[in-house]
């Protein structure tokens, strides 16, 4: 912990200290930016908040510090530990704002003590640069997110973290960041994106180390990573959207590899190459929104489906509705399909402890959020379900939070595996089940 | 003499003439119209465009205190038409450069969008109650974007020496949480000088207060106010400043990319 002292003075001290006197000189009174955080007395509200008195800063820091805990909620043999979440967070954003461009970092320092391990993480660091009224770019490591699902990805092939979004971290650490670059254009309605990430970036999976999972070949449930092959190739997204009236419509395109290591050889798992064609439509409908996608993934390793160590291609399908029931309280559903093709191939060339696993030709899921704010939005009591009448599995997500001030934020929830067969999606995770709390202070 | 000028000594002058007159009851509910009408305008509708900086002190019954900042975009399609917002969130700091987008229209549910920067997450929200609390404070929705001036039948129930006072009903009773709620505005500027909601019991327990309005390029606006909820015993005070209207806002800033990508020059003070 003592070594850590130090590293706190450079990362949160020292910055501060910059900014403050960065402001303070006025260094930027040109470069014109939001207002600072400093340049409000709350004391001082009365009356006048007038247009004279400015202090502008082009520099930006906010943050947070966050405890967390969470705990297996039964035995788990194939992990050493019944802690599924013991860890101290502290965020530094760090922003500049200059006219036509603008720097933003964000770094957490994580001091994590179910892996006994302490880590500096950038978590974004790039530059945002308006080349032109149509033309942008971003450079660095950034986050990057489309699509319609809601927890179901389809076109959205940007790397997730699916140990925090098991251990009951903050949502915003599900999406993993890239180091890409990703350039804008648009005209009127419409716009194109493309995402070039030139070393390909996969999901963080489960791999054991915070959470078990089942291993068809051994049939049984396991605790220890196995060998994956790096992947250094570049992957490139691609993105058209665009709107008819209320009706907003979008074309995807990815050339890549799949994010998770479904390819299989004698020494090691790897990611197969995969390109995957999409679109996808969300509109208002009767009080609510609508939103459907499609993709076609395309095994581009195995486009035949008859090699039983590659996934095959599949086609997604998704549609979904979000209403608000009642004043405060959103309800929302999703029904996907993912339809293997060429299953028979697949069957015919997989092993029999294999076969068991092997997911059914249209596997199925529905999905139910609901939402509720009360207390003046103070707090807010969600329920999300995962449930699959083909895998016979299901993972639900209830969660609280409460907003305490400005600054205090607490929230609990829990992660809720159920499933007749050991080796299904969510049905193998039955023993990760868990239950979390977060304490938060925003700055 | 701007055209509203004209238009309020218009129907200044045509209240009189009928004030005396058998019809009066009629004429009165045209007047209390016209006079909603145009304090509608210059409430929310001053220039055909705009941006101003806003700030939230919210204050619950136990004297916690909360704080909001925000910047605020807008384009008139028309002058008490459709309308477009940006609205780009500085403080608290979890809810930093958070954007919210609103596509207000008069015939159908607004359109509205929220983007999350930390999951680069650009959500469609559903058509939802708009007497709901804006970002947890006092104010509704409905108080910052505008309340459709014919959602409601409109009555002048007093005229004094500068102010005219309006009773209003909703036309859907069942859409709102107000009996009825009256307004008292000022003759001069046409802004309302306070607002006070009555629930079924004829009893007061929401009411807008203005402290503090400004003459910025020939609009009056306010740029003081207060929202007090007597059930609650809560209370926001809201200040704006950084007012600036006809900046010829292009109309494309008004899409998903200046959500993921705010458009800085507009937002800020030139």
């Amino acid at each position: 912990m003592h070594r850590l002292i130090p590293l706190i003075f450079i990362f949160f001290i020292v910055p501060t200290a910059l900014a403050h006197s960065l402001s303070e000189s006025k260094i930027n009174a040109e470069t014109l930016s939001e207002p600072s955080l400093i340049d409000i007395d709350e004391d001082s509200w009365d009356d006048n908040w007038s247009d004279e008195e400015e202090s502008f800063s082009s520099w930006s820091i906010s943050g947070f510090v966050e405890g967390g805990y969470g705990t297996r909620l039964q035995k788990n043999k194939a992990v050493n530990h019944d802690t599924s979440l013991a860890e101290f967070t502290a965020r530094l954003n760090m922003n500049y704002q200059a006219k036509h461009w603008r720097l933003y970092t964000s770094n957490d320092l994580v001091i994590d003590e179910l892996i006994n391990r302490s880590t500096l993480n950038i978590r974004t660091a790039n530059i945002h640069t308006n080349l032109n009224d149509s033309l942008s770019l971003k450079i660095g490591r950034q986050v990057n997110t489309w699509g319609t699902g809601d927890y179901l990805f389809l076109n959205d092939l940007f790397p997730k973290d699916w140990q925090s979004f098991f251990a009951g971290r903050d949502d915003e650490y599900l999406k993993k960041s890239s180091d890409s670059i990703k350039a804008l254009w648009f005209k009127g309605n419409t716009s194109i994106e493309m995402v070039f990430t030139p070393k390909f970036t996969a999901d963080r999976i489960i791999n054991g180390e915070r959470f078990s999972y089942f291993l068809p070949a051994a049939n049984q449930f396991t605790g220890r990573s196995f060998p994956i092959k790096q992947n250094n190739a570049s992957t490139l997204a691609i993105r058209v959207a665009s709107n008819f009236k209320q009706l907003e419509y979008a074309f995807y395109g990815y050339l890549g590899y799949w994010n998770t290591p479904v390819g299989q050889s004698k020494q090691f798992a790897f990611y197969p190459k995969l390109n995957v064609y999409g679109a996808s439509i969300r509109s208002p409908m009767a009080t609510g929104l609508i939103n459907a996608e499609f993709a076609y993934y395309q095994s581009a390793d195995d486009k035949h489906g008859d090699n039983g160590f590659i996934a095959n291609s599949q086609t997604r399908v998704l549609i979904g509705y979000e209403l608000e029931l009642l004043s405060h309280l959103t309800f929302s559903t999703q029904y996907y399909l993912e339809h293997t093709q060429d299953h028979a191939a697949l069957l015919r060339t997989s092993s029999t402890s294999e076969r068991k696993a092997i997911t059914a030709l249209n596997r199925q899921v529905a999905t139910v959020r609901i939402n509720y704010r009360m207390l003046r939005q103070k707090l807010t009591l969600g329920l999300f379900g995962f449930w699959s009448p083909t895998d016979e599995d299901s993972y639900l997500r209830p969660s609280v939070s409460y907003r305490v001030d400005d600054q205090w934020k607490i929230a609990a929830g829990a992660n809720i595996f159920q499933g007749k067969r050991n080796n299904t999606f969510f049905g193998q995770h039955k023993t990760n089940s868990n239950v979390w709390l977060r304490v938060r202070y925003n700055y | 003499m701007s055209f509203n000028h004209l238009l309020k000594l218009f129907f200044v002058s045509f209240l009189l003439s009928f004030s005396l007159n058998n019809h009066a009851e009629t004429q009165q509910a045209l007047t209390a119209n016209t006079i909603i009408r145009l304090s509608n305008l210059a409430h929310y509708y001053a220039g055909n465009d705009g941006r101003a900086e806003a700030r939230m002190k919210i204050i619950d019954s136990q004297g916690r205190q909360q704080i909001r900042q925000f910047s605020i975009l807008r384009k008139d399609q028309s002058q008490g038409g459709d309308q477009d917002m940006l609205v780009h969130f500085s403080r608290p700091s979890d809810i930093k450069n958070t954007m919210f987008r609103v596509s207000k229209h008069l015939q159908s549910q607004d359109d509205r969008w929220l983007y999350l920067p930390s999951l680069d997450l650009v959500k469609r929200i559903s058509a939802g109650d708009k007497r709901t609390s804006f970002v947890g404070s006092d104010f509704y929705y409905e108080d910052i974007s505008g309340r459709n001036p014919t959602a409601d039948s409109h009555k002048l129930v007093d005229i004094t020496d500068n102010t005219y006072v309006v009773n209003s009903t909703a036309k859907s009773p069942n859409t709102v949480e107000f009996s009825h709620y009256r307004t008292t505005i000022d003759q001069q500027t046409l802004l309302p000088i306070t607002v006070e909601y009555y629930d079924n019991n004829k009893r007061l327990y929401r009411k807008m207060t203005v402290l503090k309005t400004r003459k910025v390029q020939q609009h009056h606006v306010i740029t003081h106010a207060k929202m007090e909820n007597f059930s609650s015993n809560s209370k926001t005070f809201m200040q704006v400043r950084g007012i600036k209207f006809e900046l010829g806002l292009p109309q494309h800033i008004f899409s998903e990319k200046s959500l993921r990508n705010p458009p800085v020059s507009w937002l800020r003070r030139k």
